[in-house]
């Protein structure tokens, strides 16, 4: 296939997968954004008003990680219900074009949700702290390049699982989990220093700590108000790890998807 | 002239926790170019499974088959480029409409826009989908979905088209559409794959039929030869004026509800129908189905299952 046809390929996958149930059904996009939005709500209140900067830098990354789960529920219903997979390995689409254009299609669900969050962090809220914030160039670009990985990540681990489900009742039982251990359980809607300090390791077996640490960080130091919830200027060193960590695991992931992700069955 | 596919001593094993089921057991034939082959056989034969290897969705367990001149085990991608399938119980995507869908896979496979729209345009003519061309699938019946799956590879420009069970649950007339349409892909010298539990649809598309049975294939070739290889070629069916007994010298005698079915051979046959005519019983005189062929190289009618059918399927 050629670059061109591989490119017509991913755009006709994303308008398939994406663009076409968005608009015949536009409540697919409210089940993006709910459970962001409630995590974002109960932080909001509970803190009253404080964590703020929190809500909602979490309520970014559960929106670009629900693409994750999401591409792993249509890989299935698309295997096992439609049988579309089967069409598609028959065909000339190679798997990374496939996947790409499924991924992609998850991100296009995920953009209001993440239109609705960086709307939210520029709206100054009498008596909350941490709002009203203003993006730095850096800022921007930390922000941006975490989500694109963390999007990646999700997006690989939800393939490469995908291809090892039966039925679409798997991931009713994973997606939760998954959420669970990357985005409620982890500090991701809270300060990291809200867990002992005993235990804060266990905080950093989840790479979604890591990015929740890059978007904190963009997020706060740049807040025109930085108030109890922001953390300190980063450490060079931090920011290391955590890119490290987030291209780590990223590569890692996509080299599984490429190894043991089954395109034909064995 | 190269086969389509030549299968190699195929074969293929499921494994499952307790235990193994063969689904396909050293199958080796050759499918022409340029025609539609019709795989027949019960449910859990292995039909499914030979066209889920030979269309690079499972690896074998042993053996290999060359498709269109390539190796399925290692030359997967070049296959690909050139084979389209309609997977047994799929269903299209229910919220694109016909057009859309057609469309969309299309271009999925690389194919220019305006290319795409006279094909598209060209299929839904002729599978008789102009009244729903731009309503969703999702308000389709079962039988114009299925058709729309079909129109799908056919307006592809695969050289080799795999279609296993296409017509399954659609009334007599949209069967007959989707038969006219295979019809046309092979006018175009592309090769079909075909599988089917209904006899009539393989004898009526199929320039050459293989029979699987519990993952053996049991005999191949042309209708008319495999036809001329049963040993009691004449269907003879009486009314219940005849008993068995008195039927048995003459052939193998089926039960039916208000009399029987006699398989026999042409002599016995013309005496059985004399012997009728001068008793004044009803007497109708014809050759075997396919049905009645499986029934006599098999041993069991097409409907029952086997073991390896939830493997298979």
């Amino acid at each position: 296939m050629s670059e061109r046809n591989r490119l017509r390929s991913f755009l006709s996958i994303v308008y398939l997968n994406g663009i076409l149930p968005m608009r015949s059904q536009p409540l697919y996009l409210v089940n993006t954004i709910a459970s962001p939005l409630a995590f974002l709500f109960f932080v909001y209140v509970a803190s009253h008003g404080a964590l703020l900067a929190f809500g909602i830098t979490g309520g970014l990354i559960l929106t670009i990680l629900t693409t994750g789960t999401g591409i792993q529920s249509d890989l299935v219903h698309y295997k096992q219900d439609l049988k579309f997979q089967d069409v598609v390995v028959a065909s000339p689409v190679e798997a990374p074009v496939y996947v790409a254009g499924m991924a992609f299609s998850e991100f296009v669900y995920a953009v209001p949700g993440l239109a609705l969050f960086i709307a939210l962090s520029l709206v100054r809220i009498p008596g909350a702290p941490a709002s009203g914030m203003h993006y730095t160039l850096e800022g921007s670009l930390t922000l941006f390049g975490t989500l694109v990985l963390v999007w990646a990540f999700a997006s690989a681990l939800g393939f490469t699982i995908a291809t090892y489900f039966q039925d679409i009742r798997e991931t009713f039982v994973f997606s939760p989990l998954l959420s669970l251990i990357l985005t409620t359980v982890p500090p991701v809607y809270y300060p990291i220093q809200y867990i002992p300090a005993d235990l804060r390791w266990a905080a950093y077996l989840s790479p979604t700590t890591y990015a929740a640490d890059l978007v904190h960080r963009a997020l706060c130091t740049v807040a025109s108000s930085a108030g109890p919830s922001c953390y300190e200027a980063p450490s060079w060193s931090a920011t290391a790890l955590d890119w490290g960590v987030l291209v780590g695991l990223t590569a890692i992931l996509f080299f599984l998807a490429a190894t043991k992700a089954r395109w034909r069955e064995p | 002239m190269t086969p389509a596919i030549s299968s190699q001593h195929l074969s293929k094993t499921y494994k499952f926790k307790g235990g193994s089921v063969q689904a396909l057991d050293d199958v080796s034939f050759d499918i022409p170019e340029g025609e539609t082959y019709g795989l027949i056989g019960r449910n859990g034969a292995g039909k499914t499974t030979f066209l889920r290897i030979t269309g690079t969705l499972l690896m074998p367990t042993s053996g290999t088959a060359l498709v269109l001149g390539f190796d399925i085990r290692t030359e997967e991608r070049e296959i690909r480029k050139r084979i389209a399938m309609v997977p047994q119980e799929s269903r299209p995507l229910y919220f694109a409409t016909t057009e859309q869908l057609i469309d969309g896979y299309l271009e999925m496979r690389g194919m220019e826009r305006t290319e795409t729209r006279r094909r598209r345009n060209d299929v839904i003519d002729e599978l008789g989908l102009g009244d729903v061309r731009r309503r969703l699938v999702s308000r389709l019946s079962g039988g114009q979905r299925r058709r729309v799956m079909v129109a799908m590879v056919l307006a592809s420009d695969a050289e080799f088209l795999f279609l296993d069970e296409p017509t399954t649950g659609l009334d007599p007339i949209a069967r007959r559409e989707v038969w006219a349409a295979i019809g046309h892909a092979t006018r175009d010298r592309r090769t079909v794959l075909l599988t089917t539990h209904y006899l009539d649809e393989a004898e009526a598309l199929s320039a050459h039929l293989a029979l699987l049975e519990a993952g053996r294939l049991r005999v191949e070739g042309s209708p008319e030869s495999i036809r001329a290889r049963v040993q009691l070629p004449y269907r003879v069916t009486l009314d219940s004026s005849w008993s068995a007994e008195e039927l048995a010298s003459y052939g193998t005698v089926a039960p039916l509800v208000n009399g029987h079915l006699l398989f026999t051979r042409e002599k016995e046959a013309r005496e059985i129908v004399q012997a009728a005519l001068k008793r004044g019983s009803q007497v109708a005189l014809s050759p075997v189905t396919l049905e009645d062929i499986f029934l006599q190289l098999v041993g069991r009618p097409l409907d029952e299952e086997t073991e390896a059918q939830v493997e298979e399927t």
